[in-house]
């Protein structure tokens, strides 16, 4: 792109071309006062503020949001006459403007009183107009006062473009004119309050605020969301160590200040006052709150106890997808050198076993190298059994604004219809059938190799095996293909040719794949796909590329994994069998490691615990009694463990059973780092000090293991993060003050080091998962991700709560029609299991003969309906 | 093949039967064509008389309207103006059953194609009439001659022949050298020049490119571009196509408001010929030209009318303007190249086309060519269209085809462009009309709405009335248009109430110049000319608002005193009648008096009275 060079106010400035006057000032920290331009929307021109002298070839005024630089263009911000239009805007837009601004929660950070400062205004001449319109206070989370309106256009062009909503608009002219929902109805959209963060003025405010505090009394504390792997900034506004809300950077993280409800309003937890304040132990039966002292003593004396009767081995621990790296990395660490237990894992590589080896192999090919903010580069972006509008709402902004700047391609694969909406030209959905997504992507991949979409050449010398896959694929028949997956050849081929269009392509592959039974399969297919697009002649310049991301439940479910709580790997995915490491980490973390932990095929920490060998359980962060797939089971091996400590910040299911609680501290009191989906890291910032006695979970662990006799002394997170480096080949050279200032990002720098690595095709047989469907059962049940909940904490957020109070099923429209199921209805849904009655939500999204329950209402147990694989249940409708 | 189409169809015109042509324009309708023509039918059939009955469009002359024309064959087309359903059995009997004209009805007659037809005695010709005289109807050559329902009709007087022309032996940029050799301007009120216009957007190259034509004609008091549409729809088409053959249009729309329903229908039903016919769709006229034309329709919201949020309207968005560059040559409707161009510059290009730019550029002023429409409305003599040349004065407009201002009255100024224009008084009345000079005088050519002000209409009420059009009609977007009218028009309603102060003149002056240059469209930044020009040429009348709380004209209620001259009273009693709440006392013999404890200041009386003996 070329660049322009430009004077502004006698400052000499470079800018690409096509930037406006505006982002040019902007990017040189030139004040243009203005209201309605905003970097990350489209140019609106409305305010008409920011009006400056520009001489081209002759002297003029312009608008520099709505002017193009050019080369030699001399601007003025700032001569008499522009001041004087300027000010007599502002004037009419003060004449019309309510002058409430005591009563404003915006005062302090509200732009038009800025201007108002900036240009020095005095009483005007005219008498006012005001509207004295009511405040609309139509929903718990946002509230709309017209009156203090200006008309900027940035909250429709932020629901439309960012959210894809559009819930608001304009409406009525003239004066009258005013921001609003179609027909007045209720505010009905994603809560994502973009609204409020884009506003100039107090005219969107953010409800749980309410009065709180003033702008400029808040300390504003940078951290990261402790919701979805996306990994926001968010900014906590504390005030008296409380946090009395969260706003965003434009210029912070990589969400560019763009969150979702959870993001935005779920922060009041916090100081939820259910939050577990004191360690607890279990006495007569009873939880009973004791101190941390006694606690730790309790808990070294029965693992001392344990180790000594039946050895370590018998103790089992639990990370923590919600934990930072520094507290799983302790608690594996923990684990494995002072208990001297290999059995831990997490939720994340339960769920999805096969995942961490896919995602390391992908990473090492290359096939993952791209960051998460990176899709906003995108040129076809590939959705395959990803719902990202509901599980990571922000990196669907991200991909809208790929759409929307560089008019990107989209394809979303699912096997029910999933919700995304964008203004891309082409949009192709392939619904396919329940479980028969390895047949789609080796059809795409037919289509590719038969009608040469890629240099097949240039495959076949950058890969091994691609004559094999080449046979396999021959033998492959599209037609069948597309009668087993229900998709038309058509849209199979429109779908081949766009993901082979030059300029990146991301795939992004979903917990619908990675969760199935055929996970590996279809992960394996995926890489091979992969591994083709990586031929295509990308891009002018061959500069583009393809590059996977594999969706992550919760904040740190990449980071506890990375860290290696799970029973294959040591730090780093280094393989726990490969006994050559034994050494080097022996050494690193001091102690003798017994043997036990380079055992291979770690037995499941649940079936070991209902075969009665295991004896104590450590949990951290984790509701394991809920989040554990099959509930049926889990509620059986914990009635058979002795031992149970739960290290958490609410009294969770899990906590209950627990022999003994230990109150952790949440995201806003302490430091680390989270990891996220991604696989960039991220750091945290406390903002206030932990609420009652909870105290962050590392110092929990470094106490047990000095309690246990171990030298475990870290000052901070620091130095964990630092010893993390030193052990684990992928987190080499993070610098926890470097990133303070940028994020670190793992994949590429772990590529980078092996690039030689050359691809080996797999042989995926093209095979459906089995549907267990019976007469009694003739539904299948399907799970998936919410916008509004997530975890333990949103469930104590009262403003989550009121967004949502309520976990629905979902039913397709014909069979509610069969059953004469209407909305809001109380059904129940029954499996082999167990049964579950909640209130009835019909769709067209869905396939026939499919149920939808959201597993990310905590308090619903979904997991007990659940079996591995696809739940064939039955529903039917509640009478009375 | 066009051209003896034409000649063919020519003959086939000439009528062997008698041929009654009725004015279903809507001003026509709104005069009751429709009574007029089913009583004609009846008629017919109760006579027993065989004859064509053919409806066509505005002729121009709306005061007289219903207009009704009779051809008897081998005698010249008879205008009967102001037909009543009463007259009609008259009028078919002995015209179109004798061939003798109802003279007393008669408006005028003219020759048909060929003058070979014999004229009747004492009526005078339609070109004759004062109204008509200095007219010269290139643009309105078919409207109301013509039944606009009929693609036979407008080809027989030489339709689509331009289009012929243009893709049997002229490139695109031929076509384009042609138009900016004829000086043709936009007539949507900008007046750029539409060769440049065209110029620019094929200099673009895109998959789809848009020719859009703006039929969404806002101005009150404006109606040429509805009469054009309702008259002679093909005209309007034809110059359509040939601009896309020039830009390379892959399709077109025409922006027309709901509000001019027989409009819709009629371009509805031409577009449908045109197709048949082989001058819209694929390979037009069997050259390798494919367009194809839509219709949108707009809902009613006047900024729709500018370029920009006429494109947004027709893409589903609201009406809002938006900031350029890009232009829309570059980047419109769907941020493709698109060309606009208004009704009347259309039906400007098959003339050029046929005439050639060298005869059109005859026409008009030095840097405003050909002949402008102007719907001649407000205290005039004879309200209608008048297409005139460009250069012609105001006196001409107002006195000569206007036929001057009614009941004796004074002339006082003219509103030329509607809400955006400006008013021009009585010293300006020998100016000539044109884009520059107009400007010059603070007003714009706007779509050509021409209304009239007698000397009984308050300059401040009138300014307040075009400034309340533009407060309501302003899409909100920009503060200085949406708040700064408002503002405006907040003073202007004080000073009409007798609330004014003096330093409102002043605000009011720096509001115009504010408002002009920080709006964001042209509907804001034209908004505050009637408040400028009235200032500029009545201030008096601003100043005896403020400093004597007196309305001169006495057209501001609040202001009045209602009281009744003696001298000037004649007793005519049409106050007396006419006041709802008998609040006037009076007789044949006795002055009225007006007794304003009982007046409610309903301004009734003062317009009744012819004399002006209330104040």
């Amino acid at each position: 792109m070329k660049t322009i060079h430009l004077v502004i106010d006698d400052k000499p400035i470079l800018a690409p071309e096509g930037t406006n006057i505006f982002q040019a000032a902007l990017d040189n920290s030139i004040y243009i006062p203005g209201l309605c331009y905003h970097p990350k929307l489209s140019q609106f021109g409305g305010c008409r503020l920011c009006m400056v002298e520009v001489t081209e070839r002759r002297t003029g005024h312009r608008f520099a949001c709505a002017h193009p630089v050019s080369e030699g263009m001399i601007v003025k911000v700032n001569t008499p006459k522009v001041i004087r239009y300027r000010k007599a805007v502002m004037e009419y837009l003060l004449a019309h403007h309510p002058l409430d601004c005591p009563t404003c929660d915006k005062a302090g950070e509200c732009g038009l009183q800025d201007i108002t400062h900036e240009l020095n205004l005095f009483p005007g001449r005219f008498k006012a107009v005001r509207m004295n319109a009511p405040m609309i206070r139509d929903n718990p989370l946002l509230e709309l006062n017209r009156n203090r309106c200006i008309l900027c256009g940035r909250c429709v062009s932020a629901c439309k473009e960012i959210e894809g909503v559009g819930a608001i608009d304009f409406q009525s002219r003239g004066i009258k004119t005013v921001i609003g929902t179609a027909f007045d109805r209720p505010l009905a959209c994603s809560f994502c309050g973009g609204c409020v963060s884009v506003c100039p003025t107090g005219a969107w405010q953010d409800r749980t605020l309410g009065f709180k505090g003033r702008s400029w009394e808040f300390s504003k504390v940078p951290t990261i969301c402790p919701y979805c792997s996306v990994g926001c900034t968010i900014i906590l506004n504390t005030k008296t160590e409380t946090v009395r809300r969260v706003t965003s950077d434009d210029y912070l993280g990589i969400n560019e200040g763009n969150l979702c409800v959870k993001g935005r309003f779920g922060y009041e937890f916090i100081h939820s006052p259910e939050r577990t304040k004191t360690p607890l132990i279990r006495k007569n039966g009873e939880l009973s709150p004791t101190s941390w002292d006694d606690a730790i003593e309790y808990i070294a004396k029965k693992f001392r106890q344990i180790i000594n009767e039946h050895g370590g081995t018998a103790i089992g621990g639990i990370g923590s997808e919600k934990c930072t790296n520094e507290d799983n990395y302790l608690f594996q660490k923990f684990c494995r050198s002072v208990l001297g237990t290999n059995t831990i894992d997490n939720i994340a590589n339960i769920k999805s076993p096969a995942l961490n080896g896919l995602i390391y192999e992908s990473v090492i090919h290359g096939m993952t190298s791209a960051s998460l903010k990176e899709i906003e580069h995108a040129n076809t972006l590939f959705f395959i059994g990803a719902d990202m509008t509901e599980a990571h709402p922000v990196a669907g902004s991200m991909a809208r604004k790929a759409i929307r700047l560089n008019n990107a391609n989209l394809i979303i694969a699912n096997e029910r219809g999933v919700q995304f909406n964008s203004i891309a030209r082409n949009d192709i959905r392939l619904k396919y059938a329940l479980g028969s997504q390895i047949i789609l992507i080796n059809a795409l991949i037919k289509v590719i190799i038969d009608e040469k979409l890629v240099d097949l050449k240039k495959v076949e010398t950058s890969t091994n095996n691609f004559d094999k896959l080449r046979s396999l694929i021959d033998k492959f028949n599209i037609e069948e293909a597309s009668k087993i997956t229900g998709v038309t050849q058509e849209a199979i081929r429109n779908a081949a040719l766009l993901l082979t269009k030059s300029g990146n392509c991301y795939i992004i592959c979903g917990k619908d794949i990675e969760e199935n039974p055929l996970a590996e399969d279809a992960i394996r297919a995926l890489m091979n796909l992969c591994a083709l697009l990586n031929s295509v002649n990308r891009g002018d310049t061959g500069s583009g590329k393809v590059s996977f991301f594999f969706s992550r439940s919760h904040n740190n479910s990449q980071g506890v994994n990375d860290v290696g709580v799970v029973p294959g790997f040591f730090p780093g995915y280094v393989n726990t069998n490969d006994v050559s490491n034994k050494e080097k980490i022996e050494k690193l973390w001091g102690v003798k490691l017994p043997d036990a932990i380079f055992k291979k095929d770690a037995e499941n920490v649940i079936d070991l615990a209902l075969n009665g060998k295991l004896k104590a359980l450590y949990i951290m962060g984790e509701n394991l009694v809920v989040n554990y797939p099959n509930g049926k089971k889990i509620k059986e091996a914990c009635k058979k463990i002795d031992f149970i400590v739960v290290q958490d910040t609410f009294m969770t299911e899990t906590a209950q059973l627990a022999d003994v609680v230990l109150p952790a501290a949440t995201f806003a009191e302490k430091e680390g780092t989270f990891t996220n989906m991604g696989m960039t890291i991220q750091r945290l910032n406390k903002a206030i000090k932990p609420v009652g006695d909870a105290k962050p979970d590392w110092q929990i662990i470094c106490s047990l293991a000095q309690k246990m006799g171990h030298s475990c002394s870290y000052v901070s997170t620091k130095e964990i993060l630092a010893e993390i480096e030193s052990i684990s080949p992928v987190y080499a050279g993070i610098n926890y003050d470097r990133l303070r200032r940028k994020e670190f990002h793992w994949a590429s720098s772990v590529y980078n080091k092996n690039k030689s690595a050359k691809y080996t095709f797999s042989m995926v047989k093209p095979k459906s998962s089995e549907i267990r469907k019976n007469k009694d059962l003739p539904f299948v049940l399907l799970t998936g991700a919410s916008l509004n909940h997530q975890g333990t904490f949103s469930r104590y957020s009262k403003s989550l709560i009121s967004v949502a109070p309520e976990c629905f099923v979902e039913i397709n429209k014909k069979d509610a029609q069969v059953l004469q199921i209407n909305n809001g209805d109380k059904v129940t849904i029954e499996s082999a299991q167990n049964k579950l009655t909640l209130k009835a939500k019909v769709t067209h999204k869905l396939p026939e003969r499919t149920v939808f329950v959201s597993e990310d209402y905590e308090w619903i147990p979904v997991n007990l309906l659940r079996e591995r694989g696809y739940t064939p249940v039955k529903i039917y409708k509640e009478i009375g | 093949m066009i051209s003896n189409q034409s000649e063919n169809l020519q003959k086939k015109s000439i009528p062997q039967k008698p041929k009654i042509i009725v004015g279903t324009g809507t001003c026509g309708l709104g005069a009751g064509a429709r009574a007029v023509l089913s009583s004609i039918e009846q008629e017919l059939k109760k006579l027993k008389l065989q004859a064509d009955v053919v409806q066509t469009g505005c002729i121009g002359m709306c005061v007289h309207e219903v207009l009704v024309d009779v051809v008897f064959p081998g005698r010249t087309r008879v205008t009967y103006g102001g037909v009543k359903p009463a007259m009609i059995s008259q009028i078919l009997e002995e015209h179109a059953g004798k061939g003798e004209a109802v003279k007393k009805y008669v408006l005028s007659q003219m020759y048909l194609d060929d003058k070979t037809v014999s004229p009747y005695d004492g009526i005078p010709f339609f070109d004759d009439l004062e109204m008509n005289r200095s007219q010269l109807k290139h643009i309105l050559r078919n409207c109301g001659f013509i039944n606009p329902d009929s693609i036979d009709e407008y080809i027989a007087r030489e339709g689509y022949t331009a289009l012929g022309k243009v893709l049997k032996t002229m490139t695109p940029t031929e076509v384009i050298n042609e138009i900016s050799k004829s000086g043709l301007r936009g007539r949507g009120g900008g007046g750029f020049p539409t060769g440049e216009k065209w110029a620019s957007c094929a200099r673009y190259s895109a998959d789809e490119k848009f020719i859009l034509c703006n039929a969404d004609e806002g101005d009150p008091g404006a109606f040429m571009d509805r009469s054009l549409l309702e008259g002679d729809p093909h005209a309007v088409l034809e110059g359509m196509i040939i601009a896309g053959y020039a830009i390379s249009a892959t399709s077109g729309y025409i922006y027309v408001r709901a509000e001019y329903p027989l409009a819709v229908r009629r371009l509805k039903h031409t577009i449908e010929q045109a197709k048949e016919r082989g001058f819209l769709g694929k390979n037009i006229l069997d050259s390798s030209y494919c367009l194809n034309i839509y219709i949108k329709e707009g809902a009613g919201a006047f900024v729709c009318g500018e370029s920009t949020a006429l494109q947004y309207s027709i893409e589903g968005k609201r009406g809002m303007p938006r900031t350029r560059p890009p232009q829309s040559v570059e980047a419109g409707l769907w941020d493709k190249p698109t060309v606009l161009n208004n009704v009347e510059t259309f039906a400007n290009v098959p003339v050029i086309i046929n005439k050639g730019a060298e005869w059109y550029s005859k026409i008009g002023t030095e840097k405003s060519k050909g002949t402008k429409i102007f719907s001649l409305t407000g205290k005039v003599k004879n309200p209608g269209l008048v297409e005139v040349p460009m250069g012609a004065t105001i006196r001409q407009i107002v006195f000569d085809m206007g036929g001057g201002i009614p009941k004796k009255k004074k002339f006082k100024a003219v509103q030329i462009g509607g809400p955006s224009g400006g008013c021009l008084p009585e010293s300006l009345l020998d100016f000539p009309i044109d884009y520059e000079s107009l400007v010059g005088a603070g007003a714009m050519m706007g779509s050509g709405s021409f209304v009239v002000v007698d000397e009984a209409t308050c300059m401040v009420d009138m300014a307040r009335f075009f400034m309340n059009f533009c407060a309501n009609e302003s899409c909100g977007k920009c503060p200085p248009c949406r708040i700064g009218t408002t503002l405006m028009l907040d003073i202007l309603t004080r000073i009409t109430q007798g609330d004014g102060e003096e330093s409102d003149l002043e605000i009011l002056e720096q509001m115009s110049d504010e408002i002009k240059t920080m709006s964001l469209c042209g509907l804001g930044q034209s908004a505050p000319n009637p408040v400028k020009s009235t200032l500029r040429y009545f201030k008096d009348e601003y100043l005896a608002h403020i400093r004597d709380k007196t309305c001169p004209t006495a057209t501001c209620a609040a202001l009045h005193k209602y009281e009744v001259t003696p001298d000037k009273c004649t007793k005519c009693m049409a106050c007396v009648r006419n006041c709802p709440v008998k609040a006037i006392s009076g007789s044949t013999k006795e002055v009225a008096f007006i007794n304003k404890e009982i007046c409610i200041k309903c301004n009734l009386c003062y317009e009744k009275c012819n004399f002006m003996a209330i104040k």
